[in-house]
């Protein structure tokens, strides 16, 4: 084993293969940050250039934009409210509302510090756990993700903050457009109004394009008048202060484990993972009022879930050769292009080059952690620019970016509805969150319970007594239902408390 | 009265109920295993008790007030410079194009005419060199 590590280590530790490491990081970094690009589209795009090189080389390079893609994407989620990632959603609700309270820089840090710790709790469970986590992630048939998806669903009203009868609304609004397209049953058309360009269903990444980043543009253009002075650009420190960092530290770890988890569960990527981190961790903190509003708590949680994604779905992918997400399933394909099939025989035939890859995400990992420390400052600058002239870049890069996805001009008026929308749920403050979550989510929801119903013949009890399904539906229902109880046994408290204390 | 919560309730009840009503056209599902109706319906009922709830809580609410300043015919003229902009794609000249239309946003939120063209000009070059040069995709 100590021979096959250091093989390993010995493999990655050539000028090439980091060079190689190094570029793959800094275009991940520009295709996260940029919104309109993902990591998925970076690593699509790239893997054919990979293929006249040898397979260390050619996976530092993929494995270096995944890895650089992933936390970038925070970048402008926080500075401008625009992801540049799905995974990065839940980065804005906090992040962007610590910028507009001068402090992005620090949210920056946050952001390259909590992605770090994130990646690498995931990479290190990729190297000690890695089949107990896949076996566990193999259990899951239709039941089960029914049951995560539900329980994904179910945090709608914890994502909505105060607003938690328009949160769920919103939410039942991104499970209705989750319908459009085919039936994924019965390939039935619905809600596409005889265009074929829906048969596929609303593409999500302009939607949330649309809601997050025209939405906000519109908003901005709306009040620009109203203000009665341009905002004071502040941005302040980068890395957290120690009792900060002491503070974040539990929802760092606990978004990790969140995030490795889920990332490990095919299908549900960072961008579920981090909206399940965040709301464990507004649940599990006494200032949850903060949540939402600038809390580091929340921002370290979301950041270090979406990263943490990362080394579940690789997880997956090595041990099962099954694709946790849309990045892992294309570098199945280009690993297999090198001659190597992921699964238990890479352990057993191959462990060295399992060994390289662990070391290559850890070496991304302290990479992209510098970039994003370092460039802070500089990156934060882009609030100093005027207003109109960032307005402008938004949506030019929206616009092309939305339409690049798939060269269809029917994803930019997607993006542009979703920005009219965007911007009226603004002014009815009515929160975005939960519509992104029922976007998210609904086709899982529907098609799993539906294959689940045909396997147990209809029954939903049988169904229900699988015992994970048992637990998410559990936790579901105390989702739901605790905030209420909550609220109930303090109105409660305060009805039956001494004359003296009103 | 809540106006907004009004609205907002209101027009998310009409949604809701076309939603119940538009699934009631899907298959509904055979042997007790639902269709491709069952979801619309379901979702749709849920909107459309949520949108009642709402609905009846903005009336017995106090009123709020409107929000002051919001420039409304702002966002209806950059609106409608995306959709002129959006119509016309496809028909060639992306680079002039995309900058006479960043141009006339940039001007008419009250940006210079000098930087707003150095501004377009330098946009309009990054961008075609990144999609077209760097990432194949034909903008024209």
């Amino acid at each position: 084993m100590t021979g096959e590590l250091i093989a390993g280590l010995a493999a990655v530790l050539n000028w090439q293969v980091l060079g190689f490491l190094a570029a793959g990081v800094t275009l991940g970094a520009v295709f996260g940050a940029l919104p309109g690009l993902t990591a998925t589209m970076g690593v699509a795009v790239l893997t054919p250039l990979t293929f006249w090189v040898s397979p260390e080389q050619g996976l530092a390079m993929l494995l270096g934009i995944y890895c650089g893609a992933i936390p970038a994407g925070g970048i402008p989620a926080i500075l401008i409210n625009v992801p540049g990632t799905p995974a990065s959603i839940a980065t804005s609700w906090d992040g962007y509302a610590l910028t507009r309270k001068g402090r992005a820089g620090l949210a920056l840090g946050v952001n390259a510090l909590a992605s770090a710790a994130g990646q690498l709790t995931s990479i290190a469970f990729l190297a000690f756990f890695a089949f107990p986590i896949a076996s566990f992630a193999l259990r899951f048939g239709p039941a089960e993700y029914f049951g995560l998806a539900l329980l994904g669903i179910s945090l709608m009203a914890g994502v909505s903050g105060d607003r938690v009868l328009q949160g769920m609304l919103a939410g039942s609004l991104g499970l209705a457009l989750a319908l459009v397209g085919l039936d994924p049953m019965t390939a039935y058309p619905r809600y596409t109004f005889g265009f074929s360009e829906f048969l596929d269903g609303i593409s999500f990444v302009p939607v949330m394009i649309g809601l997050f980043g025209l939405g906000e543009v519109l908003s901005q253009v709306a009040d620009r008048r109203s203000r009665s002075s341009a905002p004071k650009i502040e941005i302040g420190r980068v890395v957290p202060s120690a009792a900060d960092a002491r503070g974040m530290a539990g929802a760092s770890l606990s978004g990790a484990g969140v995030g490795t988890l889920v990332g490990a569960i095919p299908a549900a990527g960072g961008d579920i993972g981090s909206v399940i981190a965040w709301e464990q961790a507004r649940r599990a903190s006494a200032d949850k009022a903060r949540f939402g509003k600038g809390s580091l708590r929340g921002l370290a949680a979301s950041c270090s879930a979406c990263n943490a994604a990362i080394g579940g779905a690789m997880t997956t992918m090595l041990t099962l050769g099954i694709p946790g997400d849309a990045v892992s399933a294309i570098l199945i394909g280009a690993l297999l292009i090198h001659g190597i099939q992921p699964g238990p025989l890479l352990f057993a035939n191959n462990q060295s080059f399992v060994f390289s890859i662990v070391f290559l995400l850890v070496f991304a990992c302290v990479m992209i952690t510098a970039i994003g420390l370092l460039g802070a400052k500089p990156l934060a600058r882009v609030l100093s620019i005027p207003p109109p002239l960032l307005w402008a870049g938004i949506v030019l890069f929206g616009t092309v970016g939305s339409y690049a996805l798939n060269n269809a001009v029917a994803d930019v008026w997607a993006m542009y509805v979703a920005g009219l929308a965007g911007f009226l749920f603004r002014k009815a403050r009515i929160p975005l969150g939960p519509l992104v979550l029922g976007l998210i989510l609904g086709p899982m929801m529907e098609s799993n319970l539906r294959r689940a119903l045909i396997l147990s013949r209809g029954d939903w009890l049988d169904l229900m007594a699988r015992p994970i399904v048992a637990v998410f539906l559990t936790a579901a229902v105390l989702s739901v239902a605790w905030p209420w109880i909550r609220s109930r046994r303090g109105s409660a408290r305060r009805n039956h408390a001494p004359l003296s204390d009103a | 009265m809540a106006r907004e919560d009004v609205v907002a309730g209101g027009a998310f009840l009409l949604a809701g109920l076309g939603l119940v009503f538009s699934g009631t056209r899907f298959p509904a599902g055979v042997g007790g295993l639902p269709g491709a109706g069952f979801f619309p319906q379901a979702i749709g009922t849920m909107m459309a008790v949520l949108a009642a709830a709402l609905t009846l809580r903005g009336l017995r609410s106090a009123p709020t007030t409107a929000a002051a300043g919001t420039d409304l015919r702002a966002v209806a003229v950059v609106g409608a410079l995306l959709c002129g902009y959006l119509a016309l794609w496809g028909s060639g000249f992306f680079l002039v194009r995309t900058a006479v239309f960043l141009v006339l946003v940039l001007r008419f939120l009250g940006q210079r005419w000098l930087p707003s063209l150095a501004y377009a000009a330098a946009l309009v070059a990054f961008v075609h060199l990144a999609f077209e040069a760097g990432l194949n995709v034909s903008l024209e």
